[in-house]
């Protein structure tokens, strides 16, 4: 198991390295400068250029970074001198994971309640409705969701703010629209097992034993059925502190998602960088634990990957 | 099928009930329509929708919408112009200028005081002027600078800051040595790194002074009292300010958005009382109403053609292609917040010494001719366009833009049979080709910095760094260095005409197509909002709540 840990930390320590070396490369090969705005003169732009060091090679830049990084040194924002990327990133992340927590909260108990009511019905509308609702949830995009919810509920019937999470009542229509998405699959992965656990033999025995249905899937169906749901919870979550770029965007709430957006319009480098170490970091430290927690439980993976590395 | 009980169904939709209850009651806690605004007009204070927050509040600093957003409210500059051209005096009371407009003197208001209650001194404006010629400062506005003697060598590091043309021979007096006559030196003083920034807080420019509401301090009608970023700003009314009495308002919160349609939404559900530059599409929407405001923006959109492209060098091949458009159907198909120009010059900056349009003293550059269009074009070498290269046009993927384009390539096509290829390009991408030389047509748009037709002029000398299409014209210089030292306003604003005319109506340096207005939901209860003279923008300052 030491082997293993050790193989796998190192592993994912080279695909931060990597990641970082990535991004760094191509932040700088896009056109554009952190210091090119509206009306900003040449000379100007070119004696700050130098200022910030943005004249050298690339090279130099990179091992310059490089060194900084390793002193736990993320730099400052170019567009807000004032602030260090690890102060943006500090207040940036509580929106975002409150967001994010959220809507896998929301999706997974929504999810597995409506997958149960769609396997168990026997209401034909009642099925078809939750079918439909999940053709909608899953085909339709988060932004295009948070939009119409932002439409009607704030504009048409101005029942809800639109606007920032200033009160619980701002959490609504973002979470909403986040949880759209993975609720519509937990429901189908959940109808989905449901059925299948339902032609295995202790369905069968349970109800020969005269056991009312309710309670056979309450105790027994659903503890077997959610389990492919848990797998699915891991990548869901990594996906809601990644994916709400636009729906923060749309209701202007103050996250990871829009500040990555923007950095990435005004070439803050700094900021793009620090960014994209941070969410890589979480994405392969997600994988990482997952993997060895899988690995603590069966030692038949530690043992085939040991083999094939 | 199985059932999971008689009345499962049912409870279920009872679930779904609640939950539909939970968001109405969500909704009476949310209501923020009209209740929102009025019980803002109860508190006396505002709620604007403002651009994204960009940029420090640091005048000497790096600075973007942010900064112009908190500014107009909190903070005086020396002098500005009103409306009407006439001279509002805001931190200084008065000023003197020597014959030939190289010394400028101004006095200082000596009842001034920032909101901690300190006087505003002449070492404070000094104090900006000093940081923003320092490179790591990052002032974009620094160039601004450089008309006062020695500011251009102490920003390369030739010489020492001290060796500035700035004189604080007493706490209330602040003199200006310049390199050579200025006669819009007044104009250069709306801008950041004229504006006075307190000695007391503001040592270092990023050390995060002007975001902290304990030390960002301000000299005008609003101090910031909280700032919360990419959130809002609150601004409360400095009772410190020496003209406190005519300022109504007891606060002002600024909110920032990214996208105009949150601007939108944000009116319209209630949770802002102001909202500026929105879409053309809200002038449909809000036709008739009251809340509906139209400015005018001091900004021209147009088309540098690359003089080292072949044909492009050609001026009949350049006149060609501007006498050759229909800007009027351009406009209808672009949008209500756009009105055709053949002029460089902002139609709408005005000519403070007469109080009319700057561009409409004149006769326009040249008008639109389709049929002298296509004999131009056959005199270069391209009968009815044959043989004529295929031009590519870069322009940034913003709507407006997008749609300019395609009417553009239409009208081209159709009025003189060439063929124009289109290259949509993210904004930045568009910003380092332009300035890099890599286009044959690009489109551009300038926003005055300051109410004087030199901030467009200027771009199109030969040693500008805004040239960027290879405009060398000596003749064009001399008008222009020649329009700068005139001090008889009159000659000057001739000068000045004929400078225009010989870039836009002679030479076709520059392709116009239209200057710009500006789409604003106002709430009608809300009175005193004025503009700001040099660039349309809105200031809050003396609004207030109608009874």
């Amino acid at each position: 198991m030491i082997r293993y840990t050790g193989k796998r930390f190192l592993i994912s320590l080279l695909s931060v390295w990597m990641l970082i070396t990535v991004a760094f490369f191509l932040t700088r090969q896009m056109p554009g400068s952190p210091f090119q705005t509206g009306n900003v003169s040449g000379e100007v732009l070119e004696q700050m250029e130098q200022e910030y060091g943005l004249d050298q090679p690339v090279s130099a830049q990179y091992v310059t970074y490089m060194r900084n990084l390793l002193h736990g040194d993320l730099g400052i924002s170019y567009m807000n001198p004032g602030e260090s990327v690890t102060e943006v990133i500090a207040r940036a992340l509580p929106a975002t994971l409150s967001l994010g927590i959220l809507a896998v909260i929301v999706s997974l108990v929504a999810g597995t309640l409506l997958g149960m009511l769609q396997a168990f019905s026997q209401k034909r509308w009642v099925r078809t409705t939750i079918l439909f609702g999940t053709i909608f949830g899953a085909g339709i995009p988060n932004f295009v969701i948070a939009l119409l919810l932002a439409l009607v509920f704030g504009v048409q019937w101005k029942l809800l703010p639109v606007v920032g999470l200033d009160s619980w009542t701002s959490y609504l229509l973002p979470v909403l629209s986040l949880a759209a998405y993975p609720t519509a699959v937990v429901t189908r992965l959940m109808c989905h097992t449901c059925r299948q656990e339902l032609q295995k033999e202790y369905v069968v025995l349970a109800k020969v034993k005269g056991l009312p249905m309710r309670r056979i899937a309450w105790t027994h169906v659903w503890k077997n059925a959610w389990i492919p749901v848990l797998n699915y919870a891991g990548p869901a979550a990594a996906f809601l502190l990644t994916g709400s770029f636009v729906v923060e965007s749309i209701f202007t709430i103050p996250g990871l998602g829009r500040e990555f957006v923007n950095s990435i319009a005004n070439r803050d480098y700094t900021l793009i960088m620090g960014l994209t170490i941070f969410m890589g970091v979480v994405v392969i430290g997600v994988n990482l634990a997952v993997d060895l927690l899988c690995a603590w439980m069966d030692p038949r993976i530690r043992k085939s990957y040991l083999k094939d590395v | 099928m199985y059932k999971i009980g008689k009345n499962a169904g049912k409870k279920w939709i009872a679930a779904v009930m609640a939950a539909f209850v939970t968001v109405a009651a969500a909704a009476g806690c949310g209501k923020t329509d009209k209740a929102g605004a009025e019980e803002r007009k109860e508190r006396n204070s505002i709620t604007v929708a403002a651009s994204s927050d960009t940029g420090s509040m640091d005048p000497a600093g790096s600075i973007a919408l942010t900064y112009l957003t908190y500014s107009v409210s909190a903070l005086d500059e020396l002098l500005t112009f009103d409306a009407d051209g006439e001279i509002d005096y805001r931190a200084a009371e008065s000023y003197e200028v020597n014959e030939d407009s190289t010394v400028w003197t101004f006095h200082l208001r000596e009842e001034a005081a920032w909101s901690d209650g300190t006087p505003v001194t002449s070492a404070d404006f000094l104090n900006t002027m000093t940081r923003a010629l320092d490179p790591k400062s990052g002032s974009g506005y620094a160039n601004y600078l450089f008309p006062i003697r020695n500011a251009e060598a102490i920003y390369n590091g030739e010489m020492e800051s001290g060796e500035l043309g700035v004189e604080t021979p007493d706490d209330y007096t602040l003199i200006f040595y310049l390199e050579k006559p200025c006669v819009y030196f007044l104009d250069l003083l709306r801008l950041p790194v004229y504006t006075p920034s307190c000695s007391t807080y503001a040592k270092e420019t990023g050390s995060g002074w002007d975001t902290d509401p304990k030390t960002s301090v301000s000299n005008g009608p609003f101090y910031l009292a909280e700032y919360v970023p990419e959130q809002y700003m609150t601004l409360k009314k400095n009772e410190s300010y020496w003209n406190a009495d005519a300022v109504s308002l007891d606060e002002i919160t600024y909110r920032f958005f990214d996208s105009q349609e949150a601007m939108l939404y944000a009116y319209e559900s209630g949770e802002a009382d102001a909202a500026t530059g929105l879409p053309s599409t809200v002038m449909s929407l809000y036709e008739g109403k009251e809340d509906l405001e139209i400015t005018e923006t001091i900004a021209t959109r147009y088309i540098y053609p690359n003089l080292n492209v072949e044909p492009l060098q050609d001026v009949r091949v350049r006149k060609a292609i501007s006498l050759a458009l229909n800007r009027e159907n351009l406009c209808q198909a672009v949008g209500g917040d756009t009105e055709p120009t053949v002029n460089f010059i902002a139609a709408y900056m005005k000519d403070k010494t007469t109080g009319n349009y700057f561009i409409q003293e004149a006769e326009p550059p040249f008008q639109e001719n389709v049929k002298e269009a296509q004999k131009l074009l056959a005199e270069a070498g391209y009968p009815n366009g044959e043989g004529f290269p295929v031009l590519t046009y870069n322009y940034p993927t913003l709507e407006m833009d997008s749609d300019t384009a395609q009417v553009l390539q239409e009208q081209l096509k159709k009025n003189l049979n060439i063929e124009i290829k289109l290259n949509a390009q993210e904004l930045q991408v568009n910003y380092s080709e332009r300035r890099a030389g890599n286009f044959d047509l690009c489109r551009m748009n300038w926003t005055a910095d300051f109410a004087d037709p030199y901030t467009y002029l200027s771009m199109l000398l030969s040693n500008s760094t805004y040239n960027c299409s290879g405009i060398q014209d000596a003749q064009y210089d001399a008008l222009v260095a020649a329009s700068d030292t005139e001090t008889d306003p009159a000659k000057r604003a001739e000068l000045m005409h004929q400078a225009e005319r010989l870039a836009v109506g002679e030479q076709f340096y520059v392709i116009p197509l239209y200057s710009m207005k500006s789409c604003n939901l106002i709430r009608p209860k809300l009175e005193g909002i004025t503009q700001i003279a040099a660039t349309g923008a809105l200031e809050y300052r003396y609004a207030k709540w109608a009874d």
